[in-house]
């Protein structure tokens, strides 16, 4: 996985990413559609829950902001995960693999096309929960941000678990791809804290990074100060996630190539 | 022309070039996948600007081959050296200088030819591909393909502008992998036209795997045939018929065919 980036060759992954998003219908749904279809489905769950009088807290606002992070570690792993998952549909990944493109490379393509999509993705929830719910994300202010950049990274460590498991056992695994991104938002908390989960399954959410960027997000929407103690346990969480993930991605891709598991795509 | 011994680790045919002109260099290949040896001791040198068959029945071991030679499967014996660069460590670099292309393989989808040639010769180093692409166009007589979609072009159509992407770059060494496996006569003929063209433009060596020994016969001035993983004769196409005692490549290749088990 290791060498120098050349930047042409990034830009050319980003390029073929950008026609692939420009002519595939189906990409939209995911960047605008269901971002939609999520603030309508949660913020009138949340709405009605106001209306019942049976949140304490705020309910409306804790289902959006919930979505609306959600959809931070959805877009980035979907985005990221799907960029490579092209690859594999198309069988490019032989041409890939004998072209002089690193694995860094394509990372760092697929990362920034990512980054572009969860921009486009994010706000299309904000602007749906403002016009539809009048929920000003940006009341939560700038903490927002590494709340925002702790998810960011649990998306992207999502996708490099996910491209592991394809490499591994070929496309049955892609399913994996949402699967796996929504055991993790169950785990994390996004719409609840932790303790409201079975007690056997919380100490599995304090593992991960995602939950305390959740718990940040709920404190700042209830006007407390910044939450330093739980960026700090997601940031940590996180530094150990990535480079974990990106480990199983390099010894899976050894296996491949040690293997010969590119003759199932040639 | 000797014959080359039907064992594991044979020989690399001596060319009459040295290293530095050689530009692929493989010894004592060995690949294994579960209970099967696909490769048993393949060893290969091509030069510069020679142009290479490497031949054989399905399952003999080809594709195995060419995937290590261009560092997409791990050998588990033997070294591969491109343009002076080892792999897996030289990868990058080496293929930088390589162009491939297999006939059974798609563009990648949803780009326009024009598209797809670029972001192969973007990935090559080419950062003004321009002028090389409408060059390679004019070359295969497909320019009027340039803005159609790559996902809907014939077989015979892909497999011209997969050997295009294979050669914008003017690599040192063109690996193809049955390039004109189910084409009508006329692709074909413009795919054999086109590579000698390009082959002697830009000085590439080719190495190419095919079943249709006519083609082999015209493009290639030494074949290497493979049975059961080994390389078992190395020579030009005369030479190699003359080694089996038969009149042509085609029959020489339905004798190894007949002893493969497929």
């Amino acid at each position: 996985m290791a060498g120098t980036l050349d930047l042409l060759r990034v830009k050319a992954v980003i390029r073929r990413q950008f026609f692939v998003q420009l002519r595939a219908p189906q990409r939209w749904f995911d960047v605008l559609i269901w971002p939609m279809v999520d603030v309508v489905i949660w913020g009138s769950i949340g709405l009605f829950v106001d209306q019942q009088g049976g949140a304490g807290r705020a309910g409306a606002p804790y289902m959006l902001s919930g979505i609306l992070l959600m959809h931070v570690m959805y877009q980035a792993n979907v985005s990221m995960s799907c960029g490579f998952l092209d690859e594999t549909w198309s069988r490019n990944i032989v041409n890939l693999m004998v072209s002089p493109l690193r694995e860094t490379e394509l990372l760092a393509g697929l990362m920034l096309v990512s980054l572009t999509r969860l921009v486009a993705g994010l706000g299309a929830v904000a602007l749906a929960a403002w016009l539809l719910f009048s929920f000003n994300v940006t009341s939560a202010g700038w903490g927002l941000v590494p709340v925002i950049a702790v998810l960011m990274l649990v998306g992207w460590t999502i996708a490099l678990l996910v491209m592991a498991l394809v490499l591994r056992f070929g496309n049955g695994a892609e399913i994996l791809c949402w699967g796996l991104l929504f055991v993790i938002v169950a785990l994390s908390g996004a719409f609840y804290p932790v303790d409201a989960m079975p007690g056997l399954l919380q100490p599995l959410g304090r593992l991960l990074p995602s939950t305390h960027a959740f718990e940040a997000a709920r404190r700042l929407l209830d006007g407390e100060p910044m939450p330093w103690n739980l960026i700090a346990k997601g940031a940590a969480a996180v530094a150990v996630a990535v480079p974990a993930a990106t480990y199983v991605l390099w010894r899976t891709l050894h296996l491949f190539r040690a293997r010969g598991y590119i003759t199932r795509y040639s | 022309m000797s014959a080359i011994p039907i064992s594991a680790g044979a020989p690399v045919r001596q060319t009459g070039k040295t290293m530095t002109d050689t530009v692929l260099h493989a010894t004592g290949l060995v690949k294994e996948y579960k209970r099967t040896r696909a490769v048993a001791g393949v060893s290969l040198a091509v030069g510069t600007g020679e142009r290479v068959a490497l031949l054989g029945a399905n399952g003999a071991g080809k594709t195995t081959t060419l995937l290590m030679l261009l560092g997409a499967i791990t050998p588990d014996e033997g070294e591969v050296t491109v343009l002076g660069h080892r792999l897996p460590g030289g990868r990058s670099r080496a293929m930088e200088r390589v162009g491939f292309a297999a006939g059974y393989l798609p563009l990648p989808d949803r780009l326009r030819v024009r598209e797809v040639l670029a972001y192969f010769a973007n990935l090559h180093g080419v950062a003004d591909p321009g002028p090389a692409i409408e060059a390679g166009l004019e070359r295969f007589r497909i320019a009027h393909l340039a803005d159609a979609m790559a996902g809907e072009l014939s077989s015979g159509q892909r497999t011209l502008v997969g050997i295009i992407k294979a050669t914008l770059h003017r690599p040192r060494l063109l690996v193809l992998d049955e390039p004109t496996a189910s084409l009508d006569p006329d692709v074909a003929h413009r795919v054999r036209v086109g590579l000698e063209e390009t082959c002697a433009a830009d000085g590439s060596a080719l190495l190419v795997t095919s079943h249709n020994m006519t083609d082999v016969e015209r493009i290639c001035e030494r074949v290497v045939f493979l049975s059961h993983g080994l390389v078992v004769a190395d020579g030009p196409p005369a030479d190699v018929a003359r080694q089996f005692g038969r009149a042509n490549l085609e029959e020489v290749f339905l004798h190894l065919a007949s002893e493969e088990k497929i």
